[in-house]
């Protein structure tokens, strides 16, 4: 079976083609192509500007994918489209596209997701059997284990994605939004040497990142004021590179713990880390010396696939049609708020 | 042409008609289109598919089928003309997504079966 995703809940319109060629054998991957809105450094994407974003390149991208994986409209089985969770003019965007190309293809509608994306497509990619999923992005941040047909929350960011603490940190800096924020502080990061006092959140299995932003804000304005700030200790130069590091360590070892926390309950040794902020190597390096503390591994995929794409939306989506699952027309709206355990994984035991 | 009666409730109101090739596209944009509830209680929005009316008379033989529903009415009536101008905007936007893919993606055009086996 052929599935066509369409992804757009955020700042990425991606679409996706995947073929399931037979039961048992792994997925292949026919195309997987993606346009990303950047705002200006120092703004974040607003909606309105998203939304607009992903509506002129909609035909395009569909048609690029189609052309790549070499199909015709008869070979596709059903149209998958992201319900949910995320920013509700860019989801609607894409939704409306999605609509149309089911009415006028004659196939049938799957809406998916989002979490539930990137969990497959994770699991897809790397294999892993079962591990704990740490899902982290601009816009989600959560410790996720299977049980009993549901993908649970066992733990998450209690006010903001770690992803929208670095894009916000991203803003005040006034770095480039492109390719990521994200990537550019970790780019910065690597000459960073001092680690500054920041708060550390743990909350049980939950975490928190407000108030680290509001303390590394307050460092980058005291920078500004101060040029000249020295570490006390070492007697250092104070750079934003410091300021990045210095945030990295941070936050990267609250999610290291709180997914720890999780392996120990569940009785896990496998991470399987997903979203945006999963392709950050300092993250998957500091959860691989955990991971190997307990003789368990980590496993991650490339930007391919743990930034949003469309491919994912397609993989969740045939997976759950192959069930039985259907969206009907009618009810094919998308949602900004759609936890991850409503889903029902039907398509595993 | 709208015989529309006006609600006190809602006093801003417009009619948009869109003209379609076929009653399939019309259908289809209509069906997509109304899945989304308006964002705001102070618009009221609805969707009808009508025949064309026959305004030049064929000179051949061929029959014209008025009955044929190719024409996408979109009724939009709001409390203030601010709301009004906003909800149709939003309308436009999407119709160009609409349009768009009946433009460019349709079966006529990206080809339904491949040609192999």
């Amino acid at each position: 079976m052929i599935a066509i995703g369409l992804e757009g809940s955020a700042n990425k319109l991606g679409v996706g083609i995947i073929s399931h060629p037979s039961p048992g054998k792994p997925a292949q991957v026919l195309s997987n192509v993606r346009h990303t809105f950047n705002a200006p450094p120092g703004e974040g994407f607003l909606p309105k500007d998203t939304a607009k974003h992903h509506r002129s390149w909609f035909i395009q991208l569909v048609k690029q994918a189609m052309r790549e994986a070499g199909v015709k409209i008869g070979d596709i089985d059903c149209v998958c489209y992201t319900k949910g969770p995320g920013m509700g003019a860019p989801l609607q965007s894409v939704a409306v596209g999605a609509r149309m190309l089911s009415l006028l293809w004659g196939k049938e509608l799957v809406g998916v997701n989002h979490c539930v994306g990137h969990i497959e497509m994770g699991r897809e990619i790397t294999g892993a059997e079962n591990p704990v999923v740490l899902y982290v992005s601009g816009g989600n941040t959560q410790v996720i284990a299977y049980a009993e047909q549901r993908y649970r929350i066992f733990g998450e960011a209690l006010d903001i994605a770690v992803g929208n603490c670095l894009d916000r940190f991203a803003r005040t800096l006034e770095i480039s939004n492109d390719p990521a924020p994200g990537y550019n502080i970790e780019q910065l990061a690597k000459s960073g040497k001092v680690l500054l006092d920041l708060p550390y959140a743990v909350k049980g299995m939950d975490c928190s990142f407000a108030g680290i932003l509001s303390s590394i804000d307050l460092l980058a304005a005291e920078l500004k004021a101060n040029p000249e700030w020295k570490d006390p200790l070492t007697g250092e130069a104070i750079t934003t590179a410091d300021l990045c590091f210095s945030l990295q360590e941070t936050i990267y070892a609250m999610l290291v713990e709180i997914t720890e926390r999780a392996m120990a309950h569940v009785g896990s040794n496998q991470v399987l880390i997903v979203g945006g902020v999963g392709c950050n190597e300092r993250l998957q390096e500091m959860m691989g010396l955990m991971a190997r503390d307990r003789g368990g591994s980590v496993f991650a995929t490339d930007e391919r696939f743990c930034i949003d794409n469309g491919i994912m939306i397609a993989e969740a989506g045939l997976k759950a049609f192959e069930t039985g699952f259907r969206t009907p027309l009618e009810e094919s709206t998308c949602t900004q708020r759609f936890r991850t355990d409503e889903v029902f994984v039907k398509w595993r035991n | 042409m709208t015989t529309q009666v006006q609600d006190p409730d809602f006093p801003c109101s417009l009619v948009i008609d869109l003209p379609l090739p076929t009653s399939r596209l019309a259908s289809a944009a209509s069906q997509a289109l109304r899945v989304d509830k308006e964002l705001s209680p102070l618009v009221r929005r609805s969707f009808y598919t009508l025949p064309a009316a026959v305004s030049n008379p064929a000179e051949d033989a061929t029959l014209v089928h008025t009955s044929e529903e190719t024409i996408l009415r979109t009724e939009y009536k709001a409390t203030t003309n601010r709301m009004l101008r906003v909800a149709v905007n939003g309308f436009m936007e999407s119709l160009s997504v609409v349009l768009g893919v009946m433009e460019e993606l349709d079966i006529d055009v990206l080809g339904v079966d491949s040609g192999k086996e």
